[in-house]
């Protein structure tokens, strides 16, 4: 570089050199906007498919420029985590900074390379944008800044979870699943954008935005605070919850690998983490001094039925509930397996609503030990919610031979003690969540007792398309050693001199006929025999409800063999409500919200 | 006061009378308005009258979460906006205890050096303009935007790139961009020459230039002043250097120095500083391609990152001198305060208003401008 | 001359508290009193003679102004952050300090963005004036207790633009759901997810409003 020398005079022909210029070429720009870098940050399209409507563009955006919109004609499903709020722009606030494009969960806002907008004084309107595939003129430009990896303000991977290897669990029901920790749990819950969608999409509307911030902020006390808001079986759901929030979280709907927050996994790190003396603090939070002088029977220790206990009881009327097994719970004591909940856990949630003043009273079998007559009598109201614990059957040939169970049968046998002849082979129909189960009980009493694994699950549906159970179930089934064979129907339990050899099955041409009703149609010439010492059918369950009386099961208004409810859950019988597995099912949290919706009503009612 | 409500001081019998410059004025890069008091057409005092472009940048970032600030740090200084967002993001990570991947510091400092090329360009041609020459300003702005195209080209925007974040920036370099940027560079030092005729050494430029708002060293450490305008009073000081940050300690570059301390001393010394930091680009382009790795640590998701208690005083040599940045965090969502230090807080107030005592009115311009004065960073 | 190590220069002051932060930057806190003393002695013994800045932080829970006073030091080449906490003050009794002009000429414009910014009078400081918001007769704006959003909230008016697309979506039933203002006001951006938090939100931001006009009488 040339050195300049501060005195230096300088010259007044040094100007005149660049006279040079007239000779060179001159520079000319053309007329009209010049192509936009491949990045740069011109004016929003979203695709309106794409977005989910999470509201996150909106939240980040630092001018307060996105009003989120309300598209009728776009579908709104919450269990799916589908709003059909879609974002406007203001461009009389926009900065262009992209810190929307690189929220979005979805990719679905970006930008183009499109930079020219021009109105008049009176054309302001034109400043409030609704992006769509096209930009602000309806033109197709090239896009412009888009999210990459590395913009991504999101963070896709859950922090994995730690499980305990095939080998060393497949002997006993310890539980699986080994939990965050603090840090972990911390690190995952940092990646809630908090848009609610799972908050939405929970049948019971567990805070979970709520709790998930309490937890990135280490105030476990807060977040378990937020969860028994709506839910007593926060252990149970920490566990095992069918986890509809974490289906409608917004970070699962990305592109590519992107998971949604282990919501259920974050709740029972919370519930785990925090002393049951101060849970039981918490649990009384809220409960009225005042007593109503009002009583209500509960049919049913299950979740359903002690979730509205644990209400009525917090808005201080007295509760009484009647179980006819040994122990509280209901399904979730006597169908889930230990290895996926602890009991201690289960125990756990049971006192802490037993300390808010619910009162059990088991071993009471209603229909035989007392009356509904009774019940009515006693009571200003009362709730049934006795679930669903007879099983279906198939009603196949040989399928009344004493060794073809019913797997909720054989489930409640198991925690409760009682001894059966495990089976050196079985065969369970069935593809759902509870085949599963008792698949993987029957699988560690035989290694328990034979040293060896020998049980195959028999369904209808097909493996990775139509399957039932969760994908975990499967993979884990098979690591255990449990042979699936999917797409076969059951043919008959084939019987020789009264004894049970094994199950006879078709091959599955489909399940469900044009009108989309269950009926099955199999290749009858596609024969295959398990040999099996057992078979157990996992294909569902129904209701006592011979319990309930001649008399009362006259009055009451019935819906395809279901007792009819309201939205509250009450029944056509003024004194009678209903909830749960029995009325809707099919899962623990959907019991807790429909106890909660009965609870509420019937304080409607006794103050009315 | 602003203009419209000024009235002017009803005064003794006296020679003295005031006028008003600005807020607009060829003699600032944005508004900001001057009051003086003269004799004659010699200043007897000046007051400097700030406010015009304050946009209450630190409460609003009190009011944001950490995140968004990254959108509105840049506008404190249009000429001269990536100091701002790099210092901001700095003192964020050195709060959370978190450094920006190596490569990312690399890319940081090759938008730092660029963008105080174009706020060099920028100044030349607002100097010249100052003692009525028009041409270098339309060269120094035209040639400016062969910059903002290449910010255009890597970080999305031309002037307000956005393109840090704490924990390193935004984007990879688009493909080629380095082959453009090493093209940029040979068209600039190509353009030395005609710069150094037009300007540089052009006599009535150096008659006008010379003795213009002249500083001693002592004074100009009296007040605080820094950067060019005090490397033009001879000490050697340059914050890349003496506290060094990014990967300065990596690059090979003098520190230009002048010692009259003069506007003339002080073009020099950007000049000079130009082509240092061509000399630094050069290095980058060579090294940047076998720097490989991430270009952001991740921090939590914006929406809900609380950056934990702390603060930090992050300083860069900003085209103008010391920039700094002070952000507190109570352990919250948003900051709890950040304090913007901009060097030109110091050049154009107490320094202007010293400068301009005794000087001639003509002057006053190329004062305010030789010191290359940024009112948004007195505002905020 | 035999350099004397800085932190024993430090030490001379009472009940200071020295934190190495890392090799450019010293952290010290000193009561209110000692404060101007160990500039003196930083810049007088030590070299530390270029003042950098200083900042006023608003600890309103504390009821307490915390100043910052960043000095470096150009043969040292290291910054010291001295950190001093004054008492809040009141209204009627408003926040005092001792100015450090006379150390520092730089103080005159730090100084006086603070007595202007935080209302902290800085005694002994040349210009105790407004210089940047010279109409604005409310509060110092940058105290914690001043509400910059709902003042503007306030202030300016929201532009009601409406577009065709939007007339058309609001004709078939839908249109503006969740202004950016609702999730604004309410001055929190957090659990403003549902459908039920977003009533709350917008209770809270009509009460907020009603705040404001209090505020304007
Ligand atoms: C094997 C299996 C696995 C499952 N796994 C899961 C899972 O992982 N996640 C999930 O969310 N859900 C799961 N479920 C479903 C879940 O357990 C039920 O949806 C839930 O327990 C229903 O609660 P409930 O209160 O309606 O009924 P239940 O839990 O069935 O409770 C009903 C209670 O009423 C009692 N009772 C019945 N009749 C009488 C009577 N006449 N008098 C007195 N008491 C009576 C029963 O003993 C029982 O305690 C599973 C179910 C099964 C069968
Ligand atoms: S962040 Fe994306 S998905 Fe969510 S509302 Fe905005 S554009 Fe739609
Ligand atoms: S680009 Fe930035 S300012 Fe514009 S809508 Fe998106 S987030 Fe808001």
């Amino acid at each position: 570089m040339k050195k300049i020398n501060y005195n230096d005079k300088g010259s007044i022909l040094n100007p005149l050199k660049n006279l040079q210029f007239y000779a060179r070429k001159p520079v000319t720009e053309p007329l009209g906007p010049r192509p936009a870098s491949a990045s740069y940050r011109g004016f929003h399209i979203n695709d309106l498919d794409k977005c989910i409507g999470c509201s996150s563009c909106q939240k980040i955006c630092d001018n307060a420029a996105i009003t989120m919109v309300e598209v009728p004609s776009i579908e709104e499903d919450a269990s799916k985590g589908l709003r059909n709020l879609r974002p406007a722009i203001d461009y009389g606030r926009c900065c262009w900074c992209a810190l929307c494009v690189d929220i979005c969960p979805t990719s679905a806002i970006e930008m183009t390379r499109e930079y020219v907008h021009v109105c008049d004084g009176d054309e302001t309107d034109s400043y409030f944008i609704f992006p769509k595939e096209t930009g602000i003129h309806g033109d197709s430009f090239e896009k412009g800044w888009t999210k990459t990896e590395d913009s991504d303000l999101l963070d896709r991977a859950r922090r994995p979870m730690g499980e305990m290897e095939p080998e060393a669990r497949i002997d006993n029901f310890d539980e699986i699943v080994d939990g965050f920790t603090m840090e972990m749990a911390i690190e995952e819950a940092s990646r809630c954008v908090d848009c609610g969608l799972c908050e939405d999409a929970c049948p019971a509307h567990m805070h979970a935005p709520n709790y998930i911030r309490s937890i990135y902020e280490g105030n476990l006390e807060q977040a378990v605070e937020w969860m028994y808001e709506t839910n007593p079986f926060s252990h149970v759901c920490g566990r095992v919850c069918t986890h509809i929030c974490e289906t409608a979280c917004s970070l699962g709907h990305g592109e590519g690998e992107s998971d949604p927050i282990a919501i259920r996994w974050l709740k029972r790190f919370a519930m785990d983490n925090v002393s049951k003396t101060k849970i039981k603090q918490i649990a009384r939070k809220g409960k009225s001094r005042k007593k109503s002088g009002k009583s209500i029977a509960v049919v049913g220790a299950g979740p359903a039925g002690l979730t509205a206990a644990f209400d009525l009881v917090k808005k201080g009327h007295k509760v009484t509930v009647y179980e006819s097994l040994p122990k509280a719970g209901g399904m979730t004591r006597y169908g889930i397996p230990n290895y996926r909940l602890p009991k201690d856990r289960l125990d756990q949630d049971i006192e802490v609503i037993q300390s808010v003043g619910v009162d059990i009273k088991y071993n009471v079998k209603v229909g035989t030990d007392i009356s509904m007559a009774q019940l009515q009598k006693d009571n200003h109201a009362v709730v049934m919610a006795i679930g669903m614990q007879m099983g279906r059957s198939t009603r196949i040939p040989g399928s009344d031979n004493k060794m073809v169970v019913k797997a909720v049968d054989l489930l409640r046998m198991i925690p409760k003690g009682d001894e059966f002849n495990v089976p050196k082979s079985a065969v369970v129909i069935g593809g759902g969540n509870v085949a599963m189960d008792i698949a993987r009980s029957l699988a560690r009493l035989q290694k328990q007792k034979y040293n060896e694994v020998n049980i195959t699950v028999s369904a209808l549906e097909q493996l990775g398309k139509t399957f039932l159970a969760d994908d975990d179930e499967v993979i884990e089934s098979k690591e255990e050693g449990i042979v699936i064979l999917d797409a076969r129907g059951p043919k008959q339990c084939v019987i020789e001199n009264n004894k049970l050899t094994g199950l006879e099955t078709v091959k599955v041409i489909s399940i469900f006929d044009e009108q989309g009703r269950f009926a099955p149609k199999y290749d009858e010439e596609n024969l295959q025999f398990h040999e099996a010492d057992m078979v157990v059918e996992a294909i569902g369950q129904m209701s006592d409800v011979s319990i309930l009386g001649d008399e009362l099961t006259e009055e009451l208004e019935w819906n395809r063999g279901r007792i009819q409810i309201d939205g509250n859950g009450a029944t056509s019988v003024e004194w009678l409500w209903s909830a749960g597995d029995m009325v809707k099912g099919p899962d623990v949290i959907n019991a807790v919200a429909d106890g909660h919706r009965v609870a509420d009503d019937i304080d409607k009612f006794l103050n009315k | 006061m602003r203009p419209e409500n000024y009235q002017a001081v009803k005064l003794g019998q006296s020679n003295e009378y005031e006028i008003f410059i600005g807020p607009n004025h060829p003699g600032i890069e944005g508004n900001y308005a001057f009051r003086l008091m003269l004799d004659g057409d010699i200043v007897v005092s000046g007051k400097a009258d700030a406010g015009y472009l304050h946009r209450g940048f630190e409460k609003l970032m009190e009011g944001r979460l950490w995140i968004q600030n990254l959108a509105i740090v840049p506008r404190i200084c249009v000429p001269d906006p990536a100091p701002m967002e790099v210092a901001y993001s700095m003192a964020v990570e050195e709060i959370m205890g978190i450094e920006a991947p190596i490569r990312a510091q690399w890319i940081r400092t090759m938008q730092l050096e660029l963008s105080r090329v174009a706020a060099h360009l920028f100044t030349f041609g607002g100097h010249a303009a100052t003692t009525g020459m028009y041409t270098p300003m339309f060269w120094g702005v035209a040639d400016r935007d062969l910059v903002l195209d290449l910010f255009e080209d890597f970080t999305g925007g031309r002037v307000y790139s956005i393109y840090n974040i704490p924990g390193g920036v935004r984007r990879e370099l688009p493909p080629e961009f380095l082959q453009k940027l090493s093209n940029l560079l040979d068209y600039l030092e190509s353009r030395q020459n005609d710069y150094d005729n037009l300007l540089f050494t052009n006599q009535v430029f150096v008659d006008r230039a010379k003795g213009c708002g002249a500083l001693t060293q002592e004074q100009a450490l009296e007040l605080s002043v820094t950067g060019p305008n005090l490397r033009a009073c001879g000490l050697a000081y340059d914050v890349r250097r003496d506290d060094p940050y990014l990967v300065y300690d990596e690059l090979e570059f003098d520190i230009p120095i002048q010692t009259a301390g003069d506007a003339y001393a002080r073009i020099l010394v950007r000049r000079d500083e130009l082509f240092q930091s061509i000399r630094i680009l050069r290095q980058i382009i060579e090294r940047l391609p076998s720097i490989k790795g991430k270009i952001r640590t991740p921090i939590p998701n914006p929406l809900s990152w609380n950056v934990r208690k702390g603060e930090a005083y992050a300083r860069v040599e900003s085209s103008k001198g010391e920039l700094a940045y002070y952000v507190v965090s109570d352990g919250g969502d948003k900051p709890y305060r950040v304090h913007v230090r901009g060097p030109s807080s110091m050049h154009a107030v107490q320094t202007l208003e010293f400068l301009a005592k005794g000087a001639r009115l003509e002057d006053v311009a190329q004062i305010m401008f030789s010191l290359d004065a940024c009112p948004p960073e007195v505002d905020r | 001359m035999n350099k004397v190590p800085i932190d024993e220069i430090l030490n001379k002051v009472n009940g200071i508290k020295i934190t190495h932060k890392r090799k450019t930057r010293i952290r010290v806190d000193v009561d209110a009193d000692s404060l101007p003393t160990l500039l003196e002695l930083i810049k007088g013994r030590a070299s530390y003679i270029h003042l950098s800045a200083i900042t006023c932080v608003d600890w309103i829970a504390d009821n307490q102004f915390e100043l910052v006073y960043h000095v470096w030091s150009y043969e040292e080449k290291c910054l010291i952050s001295a950190h001093t906490r004054i008492d809040r003050g009141s209204e009627s009794n408003p926040a005092k300090y001792v100015s450090v002009y006379d150390l520092f000429k730089p103080a005159d414009f730090f100084e006086r963005d603070i007595f202007e910014m935080y209302g902290v009078t800085f005694i002994g400081s040349p210009r105790m004036e407004k210089f940047i918001l010279t109409e604005w007769n409310g509060v110092p704006p940058m105290l914690k207790d001043f509400d910059a959003e709902a003042y503007v909230q306030e202030t300016f008016k929201w532009t009601d633009y409406n577009p065709d697309w939007l007339q058309e979506l609001t004709d078939q039933g839908g249109g503006i759901a969740v202004k950016p203002e609702d999730i604004r006001t309410a001055g929190n951006t957090h659990n403003m997810s549902t459908h039920r938090e977003r009533d709350k939100a917008k209770a809270a931001a009509v009460k907020a409003n009603e705040k404001m006009q209090g505020w304007k009488q």
